[in-house]
């Protein structure tokens, strides 16, 4: 099979996404009272409502409504003040109705769209627009519409071979999650590759927390997302048959399963073969794509408008109070980190995406005179030590950080001894000069100091000293190494660099 | 057992007076329907299941609550009942099917929680058409119901085990649901009072869904007062029916105010349209001439689009109902079918077993009305039609205070002899297009047929949200009958 680099020289690919969002941040179900809470034992968060009971009928969740105007809004989408929500009719035990409550032809939030930002690695992917000096380009993608739903139960199949319910000896349904608030979000077939798809996913997530509507965890399925690929001949502007593909549960997993998907499609065309319009599902494991069904006749669903539930009517001082509440989007305050704390662009990109880094990153550089090394202990240090953790309750305050870029800042510590500090800070919640003073810490940058051990180095070593002077200028390495391990760690290897250096050439 | 006590004699205002002045007990009360019910409803097979225990700890309430001088609500000791598609907990709730005889309401229907709460006394569930489905009451899985007035004519339907009870002095004050004339019509075979209010009076929160948009829920009784009483207690804004409105009308209120100057809508076009027979429509006749003889003024008015109501009703009724049904798949609950291979042949087979067959001709019917090819040529014209329909209603009621139409075509008819679907259909000509208005519309009876000798019947209907006029008409024309609302043949002791 070609590598997708190869068939981008003949083939251009035509992606659009499906992201489910869970609304995790309400406290309630989409119609009825029932807690929110994924931890929770099987069935018992239901009432008659969510389980489909003869008789119950359903009362929207206002709040949920807030949240996807919320969505429309950060992604720029003409907020409709008529919508209806409508009965989508497919029996399977996970929906206790055997409808699913979502919307028709007209969903609360329609054309809306995001430009995309590509840069660094993967922006090679795309050959047909102009990139800048770094690499990156600017490409928009349009959202077509973001729509309410419902969350269906969950199912697991016992005996059988795989998880599926044919073959099952018996099924268990858990009802906790049925009647969980989701919103559909459509774009455009407006992806062209896969690192789009992926960026493009990110960025969204980003909004998605910013705004506070969902946790957007792919691995615990509060975030989904479905592509749909098909492929065409550069140059051309009509469409090829498109396979829909599910169970990319990860940013790589999008990126992979797409570009597997694109280079399949490309091998069975080049071989003359047809593209069969139907749903694949992608295998992490092996990193290609299988058929799970073929899209022969479309479903039909018998969609409805929901006759329990009148048109929703928004009105402009309902949706004006919403956008109030729309906090600063991650690209605004990317920017505003570059303006600000005059933090590189991948930085502030990287912080700002999200809400509780960004909150940690605002505290401790408030009043610092050292973002740039905040951000960069934050990045390059914290996120590593964190392993994952929460950054909003581990035991570094966002003070003690900006003390600890005070410290290396200032030359009193290494940035190597900056690492162990942070180690010794998560573990214990003690301040940096607690530590620093405590394990005898401080940087040596006193050159005299420094000087000796150097010299007495260059004395020990005089055949190293021969083969840098023969080329082998990476040995200074070398020299900076020893003389860091004389001082146990403590030298300043900005200066011991500039001696060693001086000793070497001279 | 005080043989003073019968509750087929007694009103709604008789039994709150006569238990608050002290003259009877609620547990009496509670022995004495239950005394009636003994005697009369192995001949007349109103109710599926009895509530004694139910209906003996409410009336210990009410009796300590009357002791202690508490409040004892505006229907305190009425013997009630309530038809089978409403939920209650420690009853069965079974719509009248197979597919639901082993199920157990695990939680109230706002409408009989309201009764209960004013003070009525739950006696037990009424029988009913097969999910609501007929016009009979013989689709019913559980057995037909007789109409008191002939025991071998149906009592109409589908809430004939509630027309029944009212008629048969079963019960004081019953439920049923309407959804295309499931009151009105079963009202006017059984010579009783019924009443379809405006969509949105009454919470539907509870009762087992047919038509969504169409269904609403009502009283019967035995006079216009006491449905106005029973509507009181039933209507006003249900938290759980985002549907259901907001409502502070006290019904009883202009009962006595006549009809003076009122202007009654007459439609000689529809009513004596093909279908009606010669003595429905001398009924609405004579009630037209008592109107005008009360002091209203007769308005003939024009609904030009009526005519498609029923076309527009057997799209959007079964459309609906197909979808509200597709819960029964007897995973949770419901019948479940034996030694099935997989789900698929679970779902047919215990559908196929659950259903009877007019539930699975509306499943089937709405299945394929609401099909991508079908969508647009039946169920969105029938929305268009329903758009005009309304807007008829509202037309007409710019220039009339209420309507007056037949309820039914004719009077009860016997068992049998109305088989195939499209005939029984046409039993809710005159009744179907108010559901699909959405206004509210009563059953008034009007005395024994001239040609038949069964009870007749007229309806009025109001604008939306106009149920007070309906009922103040009604209970104005009501006096030009002096008539049994109990039939002869149930009257305790003879009459």
């Amino acid at each position: 099979m070609k590598t997708i680099q190869e068939v981008f020289r003949d083939w251009e690919a035509v992606i659009g996404l499906e992201v489910h969002t869970e609304l995790t941040t309400l406290k309630t179900k989409m119609f009825c009272d029932c807690p929110i809470d994924f931890g929770a034992p099987p069935n018992t968060h239901t009432c008659p409502v969510c389980l489909g009971l003869p008789g119950a009928l359903p009362v929207p969740n206002r709040a949920a409504i807030e949240s996807i105007v919320l969505a429309g809004l950060a992604t720029n989408c003409d907020i409709e003040k008529r919508s209806m929500f409508y009965r989508k009719t497919y029996m399977y035990p996970d929906m206790p109705k055997n409808f699913q409550t979502t919307q028709g032809p007209i969903a609360f939030c329609m054309r809306g769209g995001l430009d995309l930002t590509v840069s660094g690695q993967g922006s090679d992917e795309r050959i047909d627009v102009e990139h800048a000096e770094d690499g990156s380009y600017t490409t928009h993608i349009g959202i077509t519409r973001i729509h309410m739903e419902e969350d269906a139960g969950k199912m697991i199949h016992v005996g059988g071979t795989d998880g599926r319910i044919a073959g099952a000896s018996y099924s268990l349904v858990d009802y906790n999650r049925a009647g969980t608030p989701l919103i559909e979000l459509v774009t455009e077939p407006d992806l062209r590759t896969p690192e789009e798809a992926r960026r493009f996913m990110q960025k969204l997530r980003q909004i998605f927390l910013a705004i506070g509507i969902s946790d957007c965890s792919m691995e615990e399925g509060s975030m989904r997302c479905d592509g749909n690929i098909s492929l065409r001949r550069r140059g051309s502007t009509g469409f090829g048959t498109k396979t829909e593909l599910k169970n990319m549960n990860s940013f790589k997993a999008l990126h992979d399963g797409l570009a597997y998907e694109i280079c399949r499609q490309a091998e069975v065309l080049e071989q003359g073969g047809v593209i069969y319009q139907e749903t694949r599902h992608f295998e992490p494991a092996t990193k290609r794509t299988i058929v799970m069904r073929t899209k022969e006749t479309a479903e039909d669903y018998r969609l409805f408008p929901e006759p329990d539930l009148a048109p929703y009517d928004l009105s402009d001082e309902f949706i004006e109070r919403v956008r109030a509440k729309l906090p600063e989007l991650p690209d605004a305050k990317s920017a505003r980190y570059q303006d600000e704390f005059g933090l590189a662009a991948a930085d502030a990109e990287t912080l700002a995406g999200d809400p509780a880094w960004a909150r940690f990153f605002e505290d401790a550089a408030a009043g610092s005179g050292h973002a740039v090394r905040i951000a960069n202990l934050m990045i390059n240090e914290l996120a590593g030590q964190l392993k994952g953790g929460d950054i909003a309750t581990c035991k570094v305050a966002p003070a003690s950080l900006a003390e600890l870029a005070d410290l290396v800042d200032g030359d009193a510590i290494s940035g190597k001894q900056a690492k162990e500090v942070l180690a010794e800070m998560l573990e214990t919640g003690d301040g940096p000069a607690a530590i620093v003073e405590r394990r005898g810490m401080k940087q040596v940058s006193d050159a005299g100091e420094l000087e000796a051990i150097v010299e007495q180095l260059i004395a020990d070593n005089p055949d190293k000293v021969e083969a840098y002077r023969n080329g082998k200028k990476g040995l200074t390495g070398f020299f900076v190494g020893q003389a860091m391990k004389a001082t146990k760690g403590q030298g300043n290897p900005k200066v011991i660099s500039q001696i060693v250096t001086r000793y070497l050439e001279g | 057992m005080m043989t003073a006590l019968d509750p087929a004699k007694l009103s709604v205002a008789d039994i709150t007076s006569g238990f608050a002045a002290g003259e009877f007990s609620a547990r009496e009360m509670v022995d004495a329907a239950f005394e009636v019910i003994e005697q009369r409803d192995k001949d007349i097979h109103a109710f599926l299941e009895l509530t004694p225990e139910l209906a003996y700890a409410k009336a210990t309430e009410l009796d300590e609550a009357r002791a202690k001088g508490e409040p004892i609500g505006p229907l305190a000791a009425v013997p009630s009942g309530f038809k089978d598609n409403m939920n209650q907990v420690g009853t069965h709730t079974t719509c009248g099917s197979a597919m639901l005889e082993s199920y157990v309401s695990p939680y109230d229907a706002t409408c009989v929680a309201n009764i209960i709460k004013a003070g009525g006394l739950p006696l037990g569930k009424l029988n009913m058409d097969e999910f609501a489905f007929g016009s009979s009451t013989e689709t019913s899985y559980f057995g037909r119901t007789m109409n008191p007035w002939d025991l071998e004519r149906v009592p109409g339907g589908s809430s004939g085990g509630s027309a029944a009870a009212v008629a048969g002095g079963l019960a004081t004050i019953t439920l049923g649901s309407d959804t295309g004339g499931s009151i009105r019509q079963p009202a006017a075979f059984c010579g009783v009072v019924g009443l379809k209010p405006t969509y949105g009076v009454v919470s539907r929160y509870g009762v087992v869904a047919f038509g969504s948009s169409l269904d609403q829920v009502g009283p019967f009784g035995k006079t216009v007062r006491d449905v106005a009483s029973a509507l009181n207690a039933l209507s006003g804004r249900d938290p759980l029916d985002c549907t259901s409105q907001e409502c502070t009308v006290d019904f009883t209120a202009n009962l006595e105010e006549g009809v003076r100057g009122m202007k009654v809508g007459i439609i000689p076009s529809l009513t004596f349209a093909e279908g009606a027979t010669p003595e429905v429509r001398q009924a609405v006749e004579e009630a037209a001439r008592n109107l005008e003889g009360l002091g209203a003024e007769l308005v003939e008015v024009d609904l030009p689009h009526v005519e498609a109501s029923l076309a527009a009703y057997y799209v959007i009724g079964p459309a609906e109902a197909f979808s509200n049904l597709s819960r029964f798949d007897s995973i949770r609950y419901g019948h479940r079918a034996q030694g099935c291979a997989d789900l698929v042949e679970q779902y047919e087979r215990s559908r196929a077993e659950g259903f009877s067959t007019e539930a699975r001709r509306r499943i089937m019917l709405g299945s394929y009305l609401l099909s991508a090819d079908a969508y647009n040529t039946y169920y969105y014209p029938a929305q268009q039609v329903r758009t005009l329909i309304t807007r008829d209603y509202v037309e007409a009621f710019k220039k009339v205070d209420v309507i007056l139409l037949p309820t039914s075509p004719r009077t009860a008819f016997k068992f049998g002899e109305i088989s195939d679907p499209t005939s029984m259909y046409l039993s809710d000509m005159f009744t179907v297009s108010i559901n699909i208005a959405g206004n509210g519309g009563i059953s008034l009876p009007t005395g024994p047929g001239v040609d038949t000798g069964l009870p007749t019947a007229v309806q009025l209907v109001g604008p939306q949200f106009g149920d007070d006029v309906i009922l103040r008409a009604a209970a104005a024309l009501e006096t030009c009958y002096d008539i049994p609302r109990v039939a002869p043949m149930c009257a305790r002791g003879g009459e």
